[in-house]
């Protein structure tokens, strides 16, 4: 466990200074899908935190993914209007000539990134201050999550919400006042998402193997004994859970300027439990697991997209299938089935 | 015995031939007709005032003579007729519709004269009308010309007359009675008259109050048949949620199989035997049924069978089972939305009140769901498998060891759940859309359903389904569908506050 989550952080580390010392090595396409498999990956991460350490599943993830990509694509339009004075495309279309009053203040990135914050603290506090409060959990609380998700995407789906309408946003032109073709500026987005990932790896790192997490996984064992023995577990899943929602809008905020894009599609329950497949695959209660899972779907995923992108939803059920029915912790468990070759795989602890 | 009947005979054409006498001076009219613009007015003039007393056979010749006149084809004495002058050609266009009413032996004809005479109903006159609504045969047409009149006599000029008719207009309140009342109060006759003006001041809120209660009943109605979709889909998930603490996330792809396999059903008939194929509603009730059950229990016995203990990989499982059914129906049978036959028994609808129609196709969702409900209730409470089924949610060890075998109980429960749901998509095709994507549009709702209903009674089930139905239905024409499933999500959450584990919960430590 603690040599495998080296070895993914050394391994990240290493791409990262590839990218920043030679990056003619790599294509500017690869160096994007870099950054973007980066995003990826901490999302995962912060799903692996809520599900894999304290048990609970959810199935709305993207939801606090979209915030952040949602207000990050806000800054992006409000900071390209004021160095190159192009309108987005949206206000365009729906005929407007100037932003609905929430959009003020947008053009500042430390009012971007810290609204990003609280918005999500906000959002993921109320949420699951009241479901934990009234005990909500289990497939009651997935379910719910994913009808919060859906109800979102249906929100932003409305074109006269200000937020893009179902073309979403798009056209960003310009970030921190430099063009956004240049390579520079890809090369340091993707080496940015890959430090940003590496801290938030060490930060859960830190968490897990403090008190605190050893509470968590307890938590998740036994919530009853815990609670009978007197510690406070609405405290501890509130922290925990508002932790992961800040670290999947923080993903958002690193994935929407990579991609170029985003719209209302972010937000389909789909892609929210797709997230949890991607933790499945790689294992669960693991962050390395959730990082190698991510990666390789999504690897898998950009290369067939481009050659049969219509095989993707069979192959991705089919794993699905293979590892909950098979592999219960994911790609740890080959670990399990060749010892020898793959001993530094196997997992510390059986979840 | 032929003398007499001779005799009669003779009598009778004596007195058929005898009316035409005081009717159409047929020389005068083409005379007229054939002459400059104002003698052609005359001509219109002279055929409508005698349609009172004018034979059939005349009303036919009128007939031909005006659509003649109209498309230039009448032959003068002079050569041919004059182009009618942009008002006479109106003035014409009317008259031949009141001849086609009067005249036209197809009742479909009848009934479009009628319909383009709607537009200015008080520029017919009343001879007209009275002797239409005389000689109308067919019980429809009949109906259509009562209110028609009723309308005509809504513009009529005496007082008396018109109070009738704006009284019965009331007696039938629709939007269009409505803009009818409400143009009548810029009437001069409505400033003048202060017994007309408490008239027309009466039917309006008369009318105004059918509106009303037209649009209760008409959202009730809705909201009643979305919530029996919401409840054929929610109760499988229910049951399977109370039994093994699963929710199956492919629920919403079952309704879609059911649709699809009802399509099928009737592709089929088409092929096999096209006079059974109007029928192919009732048809495929038991086929769809055993086909969708039949892969709940594939999937109980494949899958979710071995996931019991890990519930939340359950619903990674049956995602999975889901995205894998959307992209082969979409691969087999593509995107687009499927073509339904409507059957006449899911046509048209009944009239109640106001706006108000009993729809045929919405009430075989019901009645439908209706049925299941019934069915459901029987297995569960009066059988011994509803027995096995309730002992087995209420304490699974126990069950187990008392003899039942609850692995069984569980595949049949699956079963049971998926083919309710088959049944809802059955029960939808006539209303909603059906192509691969249909299943999340009711997937989510019926997650709420079994999250505010609870798992230990139908009962809660079928509250929750009825809530969340018209509460939807309630809310969409205000805030609109978007609004109404935000509403709906935030209620729920609210609930559970007070509920943590919907209104009917097992009873038992809390977990």
């Amino acid at each position: 466990m603690t040599r495998l989550f080296a070895a993914v952080v050394a391994v990240l580390a290493a791409v990262a200074a590839l990218i920043a010392v030679a990056p003619e090595l790599l294509s500017p396409y690869l160096v994007n899908s870099a950054g973007q498999l980066a995003a990826f990956a901490l999302l995962a991460v912060s799903l692996d935190l809520i599900w894999g350490y304290a048990g609970i599943l959810s199935l709305g993830h993207g939801l606090y993914f979209a915030i952040g990509g949602y207000v990050v694509a806000m800054h992006l339009l409000k900071h390209g209007l004021a160095v190159t004075g192009r309108v987005p495309d949206f206000m365009q279309f729906m005929g407007w000539s100037e932003f609905p009053f929430y959009w003020a203040g947008f053009e500042s990135f430390p009012y971007a990134a810290g609204l990003t914050v609280v918005l999500t603290l906000a959002m993921s506090g109320l949420f699951g201050f009241v479901s934990f409060r009234s005990r909500v959990g289990g497939v009651y609380f997935s379910i719910i999550t994913q009808a919060l998700v859906y109800v979102a995407m249906l929100l932003m789906f409305r074109n006269d919400t200000g937020f893009g309408g179902n073309n979403g946003m798009t056209g960003f032109s310009v970030i921190f006042g430099r063009d956004m073709a240049d390579p520079f500026v890809s090369r340091m987005l993707a080496i940015g998402s890959i430090v940003i990932l590496i801290a938030a790896l060490l930060l859960c790192r830190r968490l897990v193997t403090s008190r605190v997490g050893r509470l968590v996984v307890a938590c998740r064992d036994d919530e009853a004994r815990l609670r009978s023995l007197g510690y406070g577990t609405l405290r501890l899943k509130l922290g925990i859970w508002c932790l992961s929602a800040v670290l999947a809008a923080v993903a958002g905020f690193l994935y929407v300027p990579q991609v170029g894009i985003i719209n209302p599609r972010l937000l389909s329950p789909d892609v929210s439990l797709e997230i949890a497949v991607w933790v499945a695959i790689g294992g669960r209660g693991a962050l390395s697991g959730a990082v190698i899972g991510a990666i390789l779907v999504n690897g898998v995923k950009f290369w067939l997209s481009a050659r049969a992108p219509e095989l993707w939803p069979f192959i991705l059920s089919g794993l699905v299938v293979l590892v909950v029915m098979a592999f219960p912790n994911g790609l740890l468990d080959l670990g399990r089935l060749r010892p020898r070759a793959l001993k530094f795989l196997r997992p510390a602890r059986g979840t | 015995m032929i003398r007499p009947l001779l005799l009669c005979l003779v009598v009778l054409c004596a007195v058929l031939r005898a009316q035409p006498a005081t009717a159409l001076d047929r020389d005068a009219v083409v005379a007229s007709a054939c002459g400059p613009a104002t003698a052609a007015a005359e001509a219109g003039r002279m055929i409508i005032d005698g349609v009172a007393q004018a034979s059939a056979d005349d009303l036919v010749w009128a007939r031909q003579l005006i659509a003649s006149a109209l498309d230039r084809s009448l032959a003068c004495p002079g050569g041919a007729a004059p182009l009618l002058s942009l008002r006479n050609r109106a003035a014409f266009e009317t008259i031949a519709a009141e001849l086609t009413l009067l005249a036209a032996p197809d009742p479909t004809a009848r009934a479009g004269a009628l319909k383009s005479l709607g537009r200015r109903p008080e520029l017919v006159p009343a001879g007209v009308l009275d002797r239409a609504a005389a000689q109308e045969q067919d019980t429809a047409l009949k109906a259509a010309l009562a209110e028609f009149a009723a309308l005509a006599d809504l513009g009529s000029p005496d007082l008396a007359r018109r109070g009738r008719a704006v009284a019965r207009v009331a007696d039938t309140p629709s939007t269009r009675a409505a803009t009818q009342l409400a143009a009548l109060t810029n009437d001069p006759a409505y400033r003048a008259d202060a017994g007309f003006r408490a008239t027309v001041d009466d039917a309006i809120t008369r009318v105004g109050r059918g509106l009303m209660i037209g649009r209760v009943l008409a959202t009730l109605y809705n909201g009643a048949s979305f919530a029996s979709i919401l409840f054929m889909s929610a109760v499988g998930l229910a049951v399977i949620f109370g039994l093994m603490g699963v929710i199956n996330l492919a629920q919403g792809e079952f309704i879609m199989i059911g649709a699809y396999g009802t399509w099928l059903v009737q592709q089929g008939l088409h092929a096999a035997a096209p006079g059974l194929a109007v029928w192919y509603l009732p048809i495929a009730v038991i086929p769809v049924f055993l086909a969708t059950a039949g892969i709940g229990v594939l999937l109980e016995v494949g899958l979710v069978r071995h996931l019991y203990r890990r519930p939340l990989m359950s619903l990674l499982a049956t995602w999975a089972v889901s995205l894998f059914l959307v992209n082969l129906v979409r691969v087999v049978f593509g995107t687009q939305n499927l073509q339904f036959d409507t059957p006449f028994y899911v046509q048209g609808g009944i009239a109640v009140i106001g706006d108000f129609i009993i729809t045929w196709n919405r009430l075989f969702a019901i009645g439908f769901a209706a049925l299941s409900l019934a069915g459901t209730w029987a297995l569960l409470r009066h059988t011994p498998f509803g027995l096995s089924v309730r002992a087995t949610t209420q304490n699974r060890e126990m069950a187990a060891c008392i003899g039942i075998a609850t692995r069984q109980v569980d595949m049949l429960a699956f079963g049971l759940g998926s083919g309710l749901a088959g049944l809802a998509g059955l029960a939808l095709s006539p209303l909603y859309n059906v192509n691969p994507q249909m299943g999340t549009n009711f997937v989510v709702d019926s997650f709420m359903v079994v999250v505010l209903g609870g798992v230990a009674a139908l009962e809660g089930t079928v509250l929750a389904a009825l809530g969340i139905g018209q509460l939807n239905v309630l809310v969409e024409p205000f805030y609109g569908a978007v609004a109404a499933k935000v509403i709906v999500l935030l209620l729920t959450i609210m609930f559970l506050q007070w509920r943590p584990e919907g209104l009917f919960a097992l009873q038992g430590r809390r977990r």
